[in-house]
């Protein structure tokens, strides 16, 4: 088939391009995320007591996962437009993790010098990045889905990205059933869950993303 | 400098285009793909010198690309650059398909003279796109050829089918993806 002859094919009846294709993608992929983390965190691991569901130590979690996975959504949404820089974005991130990590150490500074280390330990440490990172593989799944079908040129980048906004939304997760109540605590841990996940989405993109 | 002076020329005029095309200017469409095209095939034939037989392919799965790919466009993106990653994006899956680990190394010349050389005079190509076409799923197949060949508007050609209109875009949008996948063999 000669290539004006294609071009006369793509071109006919084309009509405008479609509006908002990243968040036609991402929308759903966080809808189905955050409920297949919250899904799994409630039906696996179980409710946090009635007791913590007013407290600070829930909302922040809540928030930091929130903050992040808007955060982790611009940055892959300027990964999956070719061309597009995404230095912004990636300093959202940056504030984000730093706006948490400086909450985190607030907390411990408010704290008697013998409190900091359990408080930054808590007693569910060396489980609660692995959690993160299993409540959020639904939510990267769905974040792969979304990136295949739009145009990322940077595959590693653009899958970190997917797997930032999937952790996130894993913590998010977590979140509900997690009985921590130090900001310090999910500064370190729940941050290291996600950059677990983050780390995952850049093995995974170069041979997912492929259109 | 020339070059530069070159580059721009060329970028308000394809751009200008482009949002026409963007908005829906179908005819706006058709002159800025065959602009591109032709760009495509200069910038594609100096770093495919090794496979001067799949340059006309790899410009037609370029444009197939650029065209599923038309939501990623931003007016805040010059189009060349635009264009031009997505060309080199289906470059480096050729070379990838066809094991060649070498070209995977030369280094991709810089942004700025990427489009700069015209080249009107299609090759032939390995592959034929319309036979693929004809391959596709029949309600693909259908949807494509009444509204892309035969020109039908989309109600005419729900009316022939007795598809709902609606149908007959989602049979059009599936058949091109299709096509694009079958494409990368």
């Amino acid at each position: 088939m000669k290539t004006e002859r294609l071009i006369d094919v793509l071109a006919r009846g084309a009509g405008p391009a479609r509006p908002a294709p990243v968040a036609r993608r991402l929308g759903p992929a966080a809808c189905a995320g955050v409920f297949g983390s919250a899904a799994l965190a409630l039906g696996w691991i179980g409710p946090v007591p009635a007791a913590m569901v007013g407290a600070a130590g829930l909302w922040i979690k809540l928030i930091y996962g929130g903050a992040l996975a808007l955060a982790a959504a611009w940055l892959a949404g300027r990964l999956a437009r070719p061309a597009a820089s995404y230095r912004a974005a990636a300093a959202g991130v940056l504030l984000v993790v730093g706006g948490m990590a400086l909450a985190g150490a607030a907390s411990l500074l408010g704290l008697p010098a013998a409190e900091r280390l359990p408080a930054l330990f808590g007693s569910s440490w060396s489980s609660c990045p692995w959690f993160v990172v299993g409540l959020s593989l639904p939510a990267l799944a769905a974040a792969l889905w979304a990136l295949g079908g739009l145009a990322p040129t940077r595959p590693r980048l653009a899958g970190f990205a997917a797997g930032l906004f999937a952790g996130a939304l894993g913590a998010i997760g977590y979140a509900l059933a997690c009985r921590e109540t130090s900001p310090a605590f999910v500064a370190v841990w729940y941050s290291a869950g996600i950059a677990l996940t983050a780390l995952l989405g850049a093995a995974l993109g170069p041979r997912v993303l492929r259109w | 400098m020339p070059d530069n002076a070159n580059q721009n020329e060329l970028e308000s005029r394809l751009r200008t285009l482009w949002l026409r095309a963007q908005s829906g200017d179908e005819a706006a469409y058709r002159e800025a793909l065959l602009q591109i095209a032709s760009r495509l095939r200069g910038y594609l034939r100096r770093r495919m010198q090794s496979l001067p037989d799949d340059v006309e392919d790899l410009v037609q799965e370029t444009l197939l690309a650029l065209h599923l790919q038309r939501a990623t466009y931003e007016p805040s993106l010059p189009i060349g650059a635009w264009v031009v990653a997505i060309a080199r994006h289906k470059l480096v899956d050729l070379w990838r398909r066809r094991g060649r680990r070498d070209d995977l190394h030369q280094p991709l010349d810089d942004v700025d003279e990427a489009l700069l050389v015209a080249d009107q005079e299609e090759g032939g190509t390995r592959r034929d796109l319309e036979k693929l076409m004809l391959a596709l799923p029949e309600a693909q197949r259908q949807a494509i050829w009444l509204t892309k060949v035969d020109g039908l508007s989309v109600a005419e050609a729900a009316a022939q089918t007795g598809a709902s209109p609606s149908a007959i875009k989602v049979q059009v949008h599936r058949g091109m993806k299709r096509l694009a996948r079958m494409v990368q063999d």
